[in-house]
């Protein structure tokens, strides 16, 4: 049997039919066309479903389409400011070599994005525990966690300077 | 070889696949969804060594939106290979798509498609199967016992996968006489399974005209169809294989997978598109691991250090089929001719089946499990000869001219190179002198060490490899690459897209990379044996040194000038006596009415032989003696890898390579119930690996000490390496900090505070 189920994504009101079980993450992928957000368990073991909603992390594969009725999920695709905008974490990350296979990035930046909300300046030791729940098996993490400061910073930073840094690149 | 003016290479251009990546834009396999979908899923034994008695369908087929059941009834017969090089002399055929026997707990027995996975997840409840159970061999020891129930009816005998690999140089009898000191021990390793964040994927599709299409996620495209192929009973032409993003691989994703087949099967009597994507469970029970091991080695020093006999017994546990074993136990043997330079060797090495998971091709192929043993060893001889571990290192390191594993000089003095760079950077004298307690917290004990290794970038002599590339100039001048190589994550099409770009002279933007399509693109051995870079590069040098020749052809008839008095540079074909005269490639092309001049397409086929990259890590390790947890704090990996094409790229390998070997050395095994051959910890909590919390400073130094004329401007290849060498530096360093030799991995807590008892009961006892 299947419900009618209208939540936000990225900024856009969607209903989507769905069964009672179906986690989020089956229904942002299969009957939203959001292949961004990836599965790398289905148990809440690697974070590499990561979404925000309702402004939190949220594992999407623990989470039911119909527990997410009405609320405002966030995804990767939602990311970038505009077409050719991307977001200061997506750019670093492609600077500093963050991703690699890149199948745990989108939770990561997600988690990322969440984390720098939360705490626009974390600490070194803030960011590892921030990603704790998101394994990333190539890259050793040296490079998430560059990236990660580099956003904050240029995030933090005046718009002049960032735009300086930006047009430097 | 080498020139000084680059322009790209040894840059870190933006990989455009990671554009795609941070987006969410790239598709995986596991992203396509064709029209009509199925979803296939596997019913998988819960016993490890059998008959299949009877196998009953009928109330699964029963279900409504179930579609297809495959049984061993139902699929052709044929013998095939695990590991999908077939032309390789070493490899084994002992497997079948499906048979009336199992060999290892969690192997199919039967395959579902149905209209969605819930269903087919459902369907596999209602096959019945009844076993005749048989004896179950689970460990090397009862394997190799005369009279040991026989896993497979083929191979040379007993439970052996291959003939025994013998390797023997010099006089090994005579060296251990002139030996002062003798060591001798045995070295065990556990069950690392490489957990790639992507489980393995695929989706078959077969059009009216019988061609099959199959996506899947694998490091080997060209293999896969080529096994496909042949066990399908079908041209080549028939069969594409398409592979786009891939989630990592780590060697794994090599092989020719059972579910790949029946998922191939299930499409073609459906006659819809099928999928089958493994849960994470499946990815370790069906999945390919690190070879467990043991190894025996004795080996014997001069007063002064030098290394004059080695002898080497080494078995590693194969599981139940053969998959990467031939070539696993051939490398690993050989690997032992090396490191440490030694004229007399003696290397016994073999394969035996068991009835576990499957050990295949992963990140390191062998070497890791020998080179842990024998970096380790140095490092005992060092400590009873007195004398500092990386200095009796770099006395036995080998140089060039020395014989490599390949039986080929090694060129350059790379591994004297990256110990002696390591000794300086991480200070090492300094920090040894330092006293191993903790400053401040009394039960902590701090410890330094130092493991070395080599690796070579391809995979001969075992395999004779073909690196290809096609080379298209486009009449606008912009370049598209061509290449079979996959793209597992690692930036090797970035690192071919900037050869290209660096060879022709053009700007890197305006190469872009096609691959993926084993429809169009050259073929392509696949991607491991850390070679794409020094394989597929040179190759795509060649190809690009071609196009090249003739848009300076071309340029000097528009600017009517000598070839030899032109230049190509930025995408500018000038005179290279007054740069200002010139034209640009797009010019030089000269399309009229939108038609080219010419139509440039150049192809190149490279066979390499080999070469071999060097590392030393340098690592601090804090041994807490209360919990005998072990933290790596520091580590400073240098690696020479030749020429570096990409350094962040470089490093990201490094890094990860660390990550892992971390993991593999104090964490990681995928355990099995020795009694029975059940999986006990398949899952991601229970299989403990190093996460952000977890992963130590690390300072990544990359020289360019001995590069290879083999690879683009003296490349070698990098992924391997770095697991390589993280192990034995660990060991070595907890020796360092609380005095107790580990033989093992991984070197748990539990071990440590046992080792810590032993000793202390030891010293007591001497008192
Ligand atoms: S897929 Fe959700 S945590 Fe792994
Ligand atoms: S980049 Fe591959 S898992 Fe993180």
């Amino acid at each position: 049997m299947k419900t009618l189920v209208t939540l936000t994504v990225n900024g856009e009101e969607r209903s989507l039919a769905v069964e009672g079980y179906r986690s989020l993450l089956d229904t942002l992928r299969e009957e939203a066309g959001l292949t961004g957000t990836k599965k790398g368990c289905d148990v809440g073991d690697c974070g590499a479903c990561t979404v925000i909603v309702d402004g939190e992390p949220v594992n999407a594969c623990l989470m039911l389409a119909v527990e997410a009725a009405g609320r405002d999920v966030r995804t990767v695709e939602g990311m970038q400011a505009g077409p050719d905008a991307l977001h200061p974490l997506q750019e670093a990350f492609m600077e500093h070599g963050a991703s690699q296979c890149g199948f745990c990035t989108p939770g990561i930046l997600l988690m990322a994005q969440s984390l720098l909300e939360r705490n626009p300046d974390p600490s070194d030791e803030e960011i590892r525990f921030g990603l704790s729940g998101n394994i990333c098996r190539c890259t050793g993490y040296t490079k998430i966690f560059d990236a990660i400061r580099t956003a904050a910073r240029r995030m933090a930073a005046p718009p002049a300077d960032a735009s300086g840094l930006e047009a430097a690149e | 070889m080498t020139r000084q003016d680059f322009r790209i290479v040894g840059q870190s251009v933006k990989r455009a696949d990671v554009l795609e990546k941070v987006t969410g834009e790239g598709l995986y396999t596991g992203d396509y969804a064709p029209a009509g979908l199925l979803h296939g899923k596997i019913k998988r034994s819960e016993i490890a060594h059998a008959r299949i008695v009877r196998i009953d369908a009928s109330k699964a087929l029963a279900l409504p939106g179930v579609k297809a059941v495959l049984t061993h009834a139902d699929v052709p017969r044929v013998l095939h290979y695990g590991s999908p090089h077939p032309r390789s002399a070493s490899c084994t055929r002992d497997q079948y798509i499906l048979d009336d026997k199992v060999r290892f707990w969690g192997e199919g027995v039967a395959a579902v498609a149905a209209i969605s996975e819930e269903i087919a997840d459902e369907a596999l409840d209602l096959i019945e199967v009844e076993y005749e159970p048989l004896p179950a061999v689970c460990d090397i020891d009862a394997a190799q016992v005369p009279g040991a129930p026989l896993i497979h009816g083929v191979g040379p005998g007993g439970n052996l996968v291959i003939p025994p690999v013998h390797v023997e140089r010099g006089n090994v009898e005579k060296g251990f006489a002139e030996a002062d000191l003798i060591l001798e021990g045995t070295f065990e390793g556990g069950r690392p399974v490489p957990t790639y964040m992507e489980p393995n994927v695929c989706i078959a599709d077969w059009d009216g005209s019988n061609k099959l299409t199959f996506w899947t996620s694998t490091q080997s495209s060209f293999m896969v169809r080529g096994a496909l192929a042949e066990v399908l009973g079908l041209p080549l032409n028939k069969v594409r294989v398409l592979v786009d993003h891939m989630g990592g691989g780590f060697g794994a994703k090599q092989d020719l997978f059972q579910h790949e087949f029946l998922c191939a099967l299930l499409a073609k009597q459906t006659r819809r598109p099928v999928k089958m994507e493994f849960t994470r469970r499946e990815t370790f029970v069906a999945g390919r691991s690190r070879h467990p091991f043991r190894l025996w080695l004795r080996q014997g020093f001069r007063k002064d250090g030098t290394l004059v006999a080695r002898d080497m017994k080494l078995v590693f546990e194969s599981g139940a089929y053969g998959s990467h074993s031939p070539g696993v136990t051939n490398v690993g043997t050989a690997s032992a001719t090396s490191l440490y330079a030694c004229e007399n060797v003696r290397l016994n090495g073999r394969a035996v089946y068991t009835n576990t998971p499957i050990a295949g091709a992963y990140r390191g192929y062998g070497v890791v499990q020998t080179y842990f043993a024998i970096d380790i060893q140095m490092d005992e001889a060092a400590e009873r000869l007195g004398v500092d571990p990386a200095e009796l290192k770099l006395k036995n390191a080998v140089r060039d001219g020395d014989i490599a594993p390949s039986g080929h000089p090694i060129i350059g003095d790379g591994l004297p190179a990256c110990i002696r760079e390591g000794i300086t950077r991480f200070d090492w004298a300094a920090k040894r002198a330092q006293p191993r307690e903790h400053p401040t917290n009394p039960a902590i004990r701090r410890g330094w060490g130092i493991g070395c290794e080599m690796h070579g970038s391809s995979a001969y002599p075992g395999i004779k490899e073909q690196g290809n590339a096609t080379v298209k100039m486009n009449e606008d001048g912009s370049v598209t690459l061509l290449t079979g190589a996959a793209g597992l994550g690692t930036g090797a099409h970035t690192a071919l897209a900037q050869i290209v770009a660096e060879e022709l002279g053009v700007a890197f933007e305006s190469v872009s990379v096609v691959h993926g399509d084993t429809d169009v693109v050259p073929w392509d051995i696949g991607a491991f044996a850390s070679h794409t870079t020094y394989l597929v590069g040179s190759a795509a040098k060649m190809a690009a040194a071609k196009v090249r020749a003739s848009v300076l052809r071309r340029g000097a008839e528009r600017l009517q000038a000598r070839v030899e008095d032109v230049d190509l540079v930025d995408g500018r074909v000038f005179l290279t006596a007054n740069p200002e005269q010139g034209i640009t490639v797009h010019e030089a092309m000269g399309p009229s009415r939108g038609i080219p001049a010419e139509h440039l397409i150049e192809t190149a086929s490279y066979m390499p032989t080999k070469s071999y990259s060097f590392a030393a890590h340098f690592v601090e390790v804090a041994v807490d003696t209360e919990t005998g947890l072990v933290e790596v704090k520091h580590v400073l990996p240098v690696h020479d890898i030749g020429k570096v094409i990409h350094p962040i790229a470089a490093q990201g390998q490094i890094e990860g390579g660390i990550q892992q070997g971390i993991g593999h050395t104090l964490t990681e095994d995928y355990v099995i119930d020795r009694t029975n051959g059940r999986s006990l910890n398949a899952g991601l909590v229970d299989y403990k690996m190093p996460l952000s919390m977890d992963m130590p400073h690390i300072e990544t130094v990359i020289l360019e000490a001995a590069p290879d004329p083999g690879g683009p401007w003296g490349a070698k290849g990098v992924g391997e390496d770095p697991i390589i060498a993280i192990g034995p530096a660990i060991a070595n360093a907890i020796h360092d900090a609380i005095g107790v030799r580990f033989h093992h991995y991984p070197i748990t807590p539990e071990d440590v505070l046992k080792g810590l008892r032993a000793k202390e009961e030891t010293t007591n006892a001497g008192l």
